[in-house]
Parts: structure tokens; C-alpha cells; sequence
């Protein structure tokens, strides 16, 4: 049964976009599998892990009659990739076996029924519904995701924060030891509403999201989440977990505020990063008036120092800190320039953009 | 009012058996030491139900004299020592003159011997006293029958004869360990136990403990000039539920000292969990007057004159041999004596990246190396000149790297992947190598935050605190045990009745799963309050954390990242074993290998 002829693109992007969820090794077969619908002149991807679930719709001149079928997602997208970019493809469905043919090259797969394949409902009832730009929801993840936590027990931090309050996006992060802090407004006038998105939906949303103006439609409804933009829709189960107070952990007062340019700061830190001690990484910045050191050694007794002149002119303040957590957060803002306000040895560090109420980083100190 | 009397000698020396004999192994015991002190080479031991109904141990040694035979018997009548300066230097087994004399007061008691110079041997019964004429070769025989024939009461104290049986058991295995050069042969209601030739030390313990204990053992052999401990430890591999495989013997003499078997556990103390036993057999020797061999009635305890540094000698010796990287699993072999390790053998043929190391050889080597192979297998002439040509073109970098990979400079090899999450599969000069990844990074782990609290510290300060339950017996002990905590880089506070919170932790662990780790530092800071204590058992809260900070089964690393494990494990003093004994790598040879495939067969 013939299913359709079109180009290889047209089967390869929708399929690209949905088929980076679907994990590698599962216990459900069908899982690998991706489902494809093909109505009239409509083909629908769809892929799942049970905890997100990305559907594509699009539309062209495809001919062939309706099916519904999955099949090995890697496989097909290994196939249709390593086809020439202007091939014409052919597929055909016969006693469970669908068939890709392009010029001389002809492949049979195994499909297993589409009835069987796992969908995620939508969820029920209005939520809480938004638009932004999908310029702005991707720039605000690239701020602040590098700090959630990686398989941390308290899962609720295995996650990202998103907040819609009134006419304001904000998205938090934290590990337990740092926590980025954005913030966008957007057109509407919400009720205040908290979700947790859990680590790979982030991670997906980032990937796919793009940089234009483009319109993205968010639903936050029960324990789901619901993304729409461009021919995409992405379902995700949010988490269920209560987010610790971010307020609470900005500090407010700290005495001491220096301005640094981003580039040259990111540079002497990396450098003196090569000797950190590889499995905590401290530094030691030491500010000095009108003068800040950046000191490291490592358990060889291999030291590193780094002098940058800087507008200080208080106490001398020794503090510590795990560099990886400096160098995220000079790596993810794009600004020229960053403000550090300083307390003392054992309190955070606010690192924040001159003139920029919307970003926010805190890191604690470590005594090395 | 009760009369005060002076007591008949039987009555004396009945009183004096309770204290030395206090079953058949006992009576065995002493008379196998005298055996040994008449400087015998060659003892027999015959045993009948169990050592109740009769012993006779046969020796070639100096014997008795006619007129000294009665002698012997007497309480306080010895041969081996004449003043309190001889009691202090003594080095014999045995010197208080008793044994006899107490043994002869419970059973029926015979000694024959032929003193060297004697036309013929004499025979006295200890009921009679009377020497008459015997036939004997050389030596003494000394037979021990019917024991406790005359106490009754004493006689309902001995068990099964099994169990008498496996006592005396026990008492010869301790003596034929300590010496080794005298042939020893042990039978039981008429069969042959043990046979013995003289050997040196390896062989007598390979010949009397078990396989399992003489594959793990390491060799040990320290002197300090004054002390001089040698002998075999095994690896917490072969860890026991008992003590019964602990041999320490001090100038030959078994003894179950308290302070040695402190200073061997001690060194086993990182290594091994907490209910296992090690199993050991060590020899301590030194001049008998550093060592009071008169502080206990069956001579078990000993009295060091420097307790202290025997302790710290005993301690470094074993922990040094146990510490030593790289040769888990395989330490010993019998046949070949101690130490040879398999990670040092030399390359041999069959295997591949030695041919390959062969190959980068100049081109007249090669030609040398062909020539050799068709000499040396001429059936194999039509096969292999053709594939080492084909090799020999291709001496590629790939070649070299397959050639610097097996260099000894890591003896554990290079990653070749991860099985099922647990294991690490790397490939070393003698073939396969597995590695338990969890375990070996505990390790790993441990080490290093042994060295790292040794200095301060480093400390991550937590942006949001832990905060979780605890019982209110933890709570008291948090904050008894605050200073503690807080050396290790733990900051805590209660933050409610049975809520702790936790505001640092050490940077090592910062990532670490914290409210167990604390509830379980607690757990084991609850055991031992006291704050002196708390310093001797922090290697086990380090154990503790090094358990919950290592990477946990199931994580996928990269090759890059088992290469390091890799070589931080060869880094790591004592990183063959994880802090709870078992093993961290294995390996698996090219012979072990060939034999799954009956190859070269
Ligand atoms: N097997 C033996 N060969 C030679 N002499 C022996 C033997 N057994 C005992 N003797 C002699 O009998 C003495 C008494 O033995 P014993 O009562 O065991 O006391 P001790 O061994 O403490 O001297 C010894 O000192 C020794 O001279
Ligand atoms: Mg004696």
C-alpha cells in the first residue's frame, strides 16, 4: 500500500524534531518506535517517553493512501540522513512492513500498530494560558538552566521554576549552591501560577525553540504543560515538588558593589581555572584596594594568579569560590558588563547587569 | 574453726591440673612443647577418642636419663631453666617444670626414653615411679591415658570426642606452623590426619590452612633489627566470621594476644567491614627478654617490655603489605613462594600486544623474530610468514598506541567499556581487567578524604540549606558531636525539635545526598560520644562518606572517564580493596581466558 512520495526533508525535519526525545534503551519496545500519521494531505510524528510528548503537524503534496503506523525512530532518521538531500522518497506500507525507497536504495522495516502506542492526554480544564516570543522564553532558559541540579534527591531541583504573575515571566534554577534568577514581561495579566518543568523538557525546549519573534503559546494546566510554536507541539508533565524560596535567597543589602567587564573577567577566570584542584575547583579572589587577585592551586602545589585593576576600595576581602559556578554565569549573560555585590568571606555573592532589574545570579562561597 | 594443713603433692598437683589441664588439647599441648624443647626433629602423634582415652606423642630428641626420669615427674622440676635470670631470657617452651607433674596427677601417665649414651631406653609409670627396661629407637614416647580416670567431676566437663579431637586438632596445626622444620604426623583412632615433612614456612601453611587464605595472602617480612615480624595476611577477600584463622605466634610460641590482635586489626580497620575477621599468620620474633612469656597459666598472653612499640611495628608492618597497590586477588602462590605478582610477569606470546610490541621492533629484529617462528614451528611455516608480513607493513600508530597502552605504567590498563552499569572492562598486559566502579571510587573517595581532613578542609556553604527530620536521639548527638561535624565541614544547626539544618558541607562531597549522609555520620557519631573516641573512629565516618559521594551503579561514564578512575585507583594506596572489604578489580588472564575457549589444549 502506497503511503506517500514527497522530499527527504519534508519527512526528515518534522521527524528530527520530535525523534530527540525518544530514548535510546527502554524496557517498552515501542517506545523507540515513533508514531506516524498520514491523513489526506496531512503527516503527523509523534514520540513520547511518557513524561513529554512532542507531536509535528505539517502539511504538503503527499498522494498515497491513509495509514497510521510506528517504527524505529533512530533507524528511519539514520536512513532518511544519510539519503542525498534532494532525494524523492517513497514509503509503503505492506503486512507490517514499511518500505523506504529512494532512487536505487530500498529499505524494510518493521512497524509495530499504532493503536498501541502511548499518548499523553492533554490536560483538562482552562489553566493558565500565555504567548511570548520565542526569542524571549529561549533567552531567559539559556539564563538561568546551567543551574539546576543534575540527579539531586531533592528531584524538585532537577528542574526549572517557571512563574507567570501579572504581566511578568520569571524563571529561577538552583543546585543548592547558586540559583540564576530571569525575568521577562509579557503581554497579559495572569493570576500568579508556579511550575517546576523538569530537566529534559527544558533541555528540549532550548534545543528547539528559535531565535525570532516568533509566537510561542504556553498552557499550564494541572500537573501538565503544554508548548506550541511553529508546527510543534510539546506536551510535558510538570513536577510536583515545592520550589524553594528565591526571594528569601537574593540578598538585598550587601555593602560592596564592583563593575567589571565580562570578557576580560571571563578570561582571567578560565585561565586560573586550569589549576583548580579538579574535584572542587576552588579559586580564591582577593580583593585589595583597587586591585582584585584570583588565586588557585591544586593538590600538586601548582599555583595560578590572575590581577585585574577594579574600582575597590574597601577592607581587604578573601573569598572563595567553585569557578564552575563563576564561569556559567559569565558564560550564559551576553552583557558587557556585570556588577558582583560582596558582603563578606561566608555570605553569597550577587552577581547582577548594571541598569537590569531582571537577572540575578547568587553563589555561595566555599572556604578553600 | 577450720584447721589450716599443708595439702598431699597428688592433691597439689590436682589443684595445678585444673589451672594447665584442661582438656586432652592441653595435655597435647604440653606434651608437644616438651617434644620440641628436647629439640626434636621429627614428632608423632597418636590420639585415640579424641585425645580422652589415650595420647602418645613419639620425638627423636636429647631424652631423659635413667635417674631423672622420676625427676620429670615432680612438680617444679625442670631441666630448662636454673635462675630468675634464665626465667627473663627464657626461650624455650616450656620452664615452669608443672606439666608433667600435673598431667601425671589426672591420668595415667608413662614416659619411655632413650637419653643419647644410653645402652637402652627406660620405661617409668607415674604410679610407681620405678624405671625398668624398655625397647625404644631413640627419643622419648610419652603416653597420657584415661584422663580425669580419678576426678569425675572433671570428666563430665569434656565434650563430644569430636570436639576433644578438633581441639587437639587445632593445638598440633599450631605448633607444626610454628615449626615448620620438624616432620610432624598426626593420627587419630589409627588413621593418618596430617603428615608432615620438614618444609620451609610457606609450604607447612600451604599444606595446613586452606587454598582460599594462601591465593589472597600477601607476604609479609619487616624488621626493624630488634623486631622482625614475617608471615602471610590475607586480603579482606578471605575475611572470616571467626577468629579461628588467626595465627600469631611470638618467638614461635602461639599466643592470642590482645595487643597484637589490637595492632593487626587496626591495620585491617580501613579495609575491612566491622563484623568480619582478617585471617593472618604471623611471626613475631625478638630477644625473649623484651617478652614475658609468664603472665598467663597456658603461657597465651604474653607482656611486651615496649608494648607500645611492638604495637607500632605490628601495626606498619601488616597495613604496609596490605597497602600496597596492585595485586589484588592473586598475591600468593604456593608453588612459586611469596610475592610474585601477576601484574609483573613478563609478556609471553600468545598474547597479542606483546606479538605487537614485537612488530615495532627495527625490520632486522623482525626478520630475526620470523626466522625464529619458522624454526620453532615448522607446522605453522605456510601460515605465518604471510600474516606477520601483513602486520609487519601495517606497523601503524595504532600499533604503537596497542604498545604504549600496555606499558607498566598502568598496570591496570585501559578502559574498554562498562557492563550493565556496575563493572569496567579494561584491557592491561595480562588481559582483561574488572573493575567494581562504585566500589573502586568509595575508595578512591576515601583515600582522599583521609588526606584532605588531615589539612582544613575545603568547605561549600549551601545557598539553600539542608533541612530534614531527625529522631531526637540524633538531635542530641548533633549537637554533642556540632565541633566534630563542623572539622569534617559540616555546619549544622537545629532548626526545630527534630529538624536539623545543615549550612556546609566539605567541597569534596558536594553533591553528595546530605540528609543521609548526615543522619548517617550521626548514626555512628551516637555509638561513641566520647570526643576522643570520635578522632579514632573518623576514618569510618570518612568510609560513610566516601560510600555515599561515589558514583552509584547504572551512571554511564566515558572511556575518558574510566581511564581516570583508572588511574587514580593505581594512584591510591589501598585501592584494592573498597572500604568494606571486598575487592574493587579483578583480573581475568589470557590463560583464564584461552581456558573458557580450551584453547591451547
Ligand atoms: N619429650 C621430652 N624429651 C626430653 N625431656 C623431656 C621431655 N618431656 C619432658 N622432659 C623433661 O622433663 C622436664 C619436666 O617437663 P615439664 O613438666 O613439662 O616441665 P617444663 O617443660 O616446664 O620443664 C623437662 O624440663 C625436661 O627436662
Ligand atoms: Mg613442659
Amino acid at each position: 500500500m502506497h503511503l506517500l512520495t514527497t522530499t527527504r526533508d519534508a519527512i526528515l525535519a518534522p521527524l528530527q524534531s520530535v525523534a530527540g526525545i525518544v530514548e535510546k534503551r527502554h524496557t517498552l519496545p515501542i517506545l523507540s518506535n515513533v508514531l506516524i500519521e498520514k491523513h489526506g494531505e496531512q503527516l503527523t510524528m509523534l514520540a513520547t517517553d511518557i513524561e513529554i510528548q512532542i507531536r509535528t503537524t505539517t502539511a504538503g503534496d503527499l498522494g498515497g493512501s491513509d495509514a497510521s503506523l510506528t517504527v524505529g525512530a533512530r533507524k528511519l532518521q539514520d536512513i532518511l540522513r544519510a539519503l542525498p538531500d534532494s532525494a524523492e522518497v517513497n514509503l509503503t506500507l505492506d503486512d507490517k512492513r514499511l518500505t523506504v525507497k529512494a532512487g536505487k536504495s530500498r529499505f524494510a522495516l518493521q512497524t509495530l500498530p499504532a493503536a498501541d502506542y502511548p499518548r499523553m492526554n492533554l490536560p483538562e480544564g482552562e489553566g493558565t494560558r500565555f504567548q511570548v516570543t520565542q526569542k524571549t522564553f529561549k533567552r531567559l532558559l539559556a539564563q538561568v538552566s546551567y543551574a539546576m541540579a543534575q540527579q539531586d534527591i531533592r528531584y524538585y531541583l532537577n528542574g526549572l521554576l517557571v512563574i507567570v504573575d501579572g504581566g511578568e515571566l520569571r524563571m529561577v534554577a538552583t543546585d543548592g549552591h547558586r540559583l540564576a534568577y530571569a525575568a521577562a514581561p509579557i503581554e497579559a495579566d495572569l493570576p500568579r501560577t508556579e511550575v517546576i518543568l523538569p530537566r529534559k523538557t527544558v533541555m528540549e525546549l532550548a534545543r528547539q525553540l528559535g531565535d525570532a519573534d516568533d509566537a510561542l503559546e504556553v498552557v499550564l494546566a494541572g500537573n501538565q504543560s503544554v508548548f506550541r510554536f511553529g508546527p510543534i507541539e510539546l506536551v510535558s508533565k510538570l513536577i510536583d515538588g515545592k520550589f524553594p524560596d528565591y526571594e528569601r535567597v537574593i540578598p538585598q543589602n550587601h555593602p560592596t558593589t564592583i563593575t567589571f567587564d565580562r570578557a576580560p573577567l571571563l578570561s582571567a577566570l578560565s585561565r586560573v581555572a586550569i589549576l583548580t584542584s579538579d574535584k572542587f575547583r576552588g579559586v580564591r579572589l582577593v580583593l585589595e584596594d583597587g586591585l582584585l587577585r584570583i588565586v588557585s592551586s591544586n593538590n600538586e602545589q601548582e599555583e595560578a594568579q590572575e590581577e585585574l585593576e577594579i574600582d575597590y576600595h574597601g577592607d581587604a576581602l578573601d573569598i572563595g569560590f567553585n569557578v564552575t559556578y563563576l564561569l556559567d554565569v559569565l558564560n550564559n549573560v551576553s552583557h558587557e558588563q556585570i556588577e558582583w555585590h560582596l558582603a563578606d568571606g561566608n555570605s553569597s555573592a550577587l552577581i547582577t547587569v548594571p541598569g537590569n532589574a531582571h537577572f540575578k545570579y547568587v553563589v555561595m562561597p566555599m572556604r578553600i | 574453726m577450720p584447721q589450716i594443713r599443708v595439702l598431699p603433692d597428688l592433691l597439689i598437683n590436682q589443684i595445678a591440673a585444673g589451672e594447665v589441664v584442661e582438656r586432652p588439647a592441653s595435655v597435647l599441648k604440653e606434651l608437644l612443647e616438651n617434644a620440641v624443647d628436647a629439640g626434636s626433629r621429627s614428632i608423632e602423634v597418636a590420639l585415640e577418642q579424641g585425645g580422652v582415652r589415650r595420647i602418645r606423642v613419639a620425638d627423636d630428641g636429647c631424652g631423659i636419663v635413667r635417674e631423672q626420669l622420676a625427676l620429670a615427674l615432680d612438680r617444679h622440676a625442670t631441666s630448662k631453666i636454673t635462675s630468675l635470670d634464665d626465667l627473663e631470657h627464657v626461650a624455650t617452651m616450656g620452664f615452669r617444670g608443672e606439666a608433667l607433674a600435673a598431667i601425671a596427677a589426672v591420668a595415667r601417665t608413662t614416659i619411655t626414653s632413650l637419653a643419647e649414651g644410653e645402652r637402652h631406653a627406660w620405661r617409668i609409670d607415674a604410679s610407681d615411679r620405678q624405671p625398668a627396661p624398655a625397647a625404644l629407637n631413640h627419643g622419648t614416647v610419652v603416653e597420657v591415658a584415661d584422663l580425669y580416670y580419678n576426678t569425675p567431676a572433671r570428666r563430665k566437663f569434656l565434650k563430644t570426642e569430636a570436639t576433644e579431637f578438633a581441639h587437639c586438632d587445632e593445638m598440633f596445626r599450631r605448633v607444626a606452623l610454628a615449626r615448620p622444620d620438624i616432620a610432624m604426623q598426626l593420627s587419630h583412632n589409627g588413621r593418618v590426619i596430617h603428615r608432615l615433612p620438614p618444609v620451609e614456612h610457606t609450604k607447612r601453611a600451604a599444606a595446613l590452612l586452606s587454598d582460599d587464605f594462601i591465593h589472597h595472602a600477601r607476604p609479609i617480612d619487616a624488621d626493624s633489627g630488634i623486631l622482625r615480624l614475617s608471615g602471610l595476611a590475607a586480603l579482606p577477600a578471605y575475611s572470616r566470621a571467626n577468629r579461628d584463622a588467626q595465627y600469631f605466634f611470638v618467638n614461635g610460641r602461639f599466643v592470642r594476644d590482645k595487643l597484637l590482635t589490637h595492632a593487626v586489626r587496626q591495620a585491617y580497620a580501613d579495609i575491612l567491614h566491622g563484623q568480619r575477621h582478617p585471617a593472618y599468620l604471623l611471626f613475631l620474633e625478638l630477644d625473649p627478654a623484651g617478652v614475658d612469656v609468664n603472665v598467663h597459666p597456658a603461657k597465651i598472653e604474653v607482656r611486651f617490655r615496649d608494648a607500645r612499640a611492638v604495637h607500632q611495628f605490628v601495626f606498619h608492618a601488616v597495613s604496609r603489605s596490605l597497602a600496597a597497590p596492585g595485586a589484588a586477588a592473586t598475591g600468593l602462590d604456593a608453588e612459586s613462594g611469596p610475592a610474585r605478582l601477576p601484574s609483573y610477569r613478563q609478556p609471553d606470546q600468545t598474547h597479542p600486544a606483546a606479538i605487537q610490541s614485537r612488530l615495532a621492533m627495527d625490520s632486522g629484529a623482525r626478520d630475526a623474530y620470523r626466522g625464529f617462528v619458522a624454526t620453532a614451528k615448522p607446522e605453522a611455516l605456510g601460515h605465518s610468514p604471510a600474516s606477520l608480513t601483513s602486520v609487519g607493513a601495517a606497523d601503524t600508530s595504532m600499533a604503537r598506541i596497542a604498545a604504549t597502552h600496555t606499558d607498566d605504567d598502568a598496570p591496570l590498563g585501559f578502559a574498554l567499556g562498562q557492563l550493565h552499569g556496575v563493572y569496567i572492562l579494561a584491557q592491561n598486559r595480562d588481559g582483561l581487567v574488572l573493575v567494581d566502579m562504585h566500589a573502586a571510587h568509595e575508595r578512591i573517595l576515601y583515600e582522599r578524604l583521609k588526606t584532605v581532613l588531615d589539612g582544613r578542609p575545603a568547605v561549600q556553604r549551601l545557598l539553600i540549606p539542608a533541612v530534614f527530620g531527625i529522631g531526637s536521639k540524633e538531635m542530641a548527638t548533633a549537637e554533642q558531636c556540632a565541633d566534630v561535624l563542623a572539622e569534617m565541614g559540616f555546619e549544622i544547626a537545629p532548626a526545630g525539635p527534630t529538624q536539623l539544618t545543615v549550612r556546609t558541607v566539605p567541597a569534596l562531597l558536594a553533591n553528595a545526598a546530605i540528609p543521609e549522609l548526615v543522619r548517617e555520620l550521626l548514626g555512628e557519631l551516637a555509638d561513641f560520644p566520647a570526643s576522643q573516641v570520635v578522632t579514632a573512629r573518623r576514618n569510618e565516618l570518612l568510609a560513610t562518606m566516601a560510600c555515599h559521594a561515589a558514583v552509584r551503579a547504572n551512571r554511564q561514564l566515558t572511556l575518558a572517564e574510566m581511564n581516570a578512575l583508572l588511574r587514580d585507583m593505581e594512584r591510591t594506596e589501598r585501592a584494592d580493596q573498597c572500604n568494606h572489604g571486598r575487592p574493587t578489580w579483578t583480573q581475568l588472564g589470557m590463560a583464564d581466558l584461552d581456558r573458557f575457549f580450551m584453547r591451547g589444549q
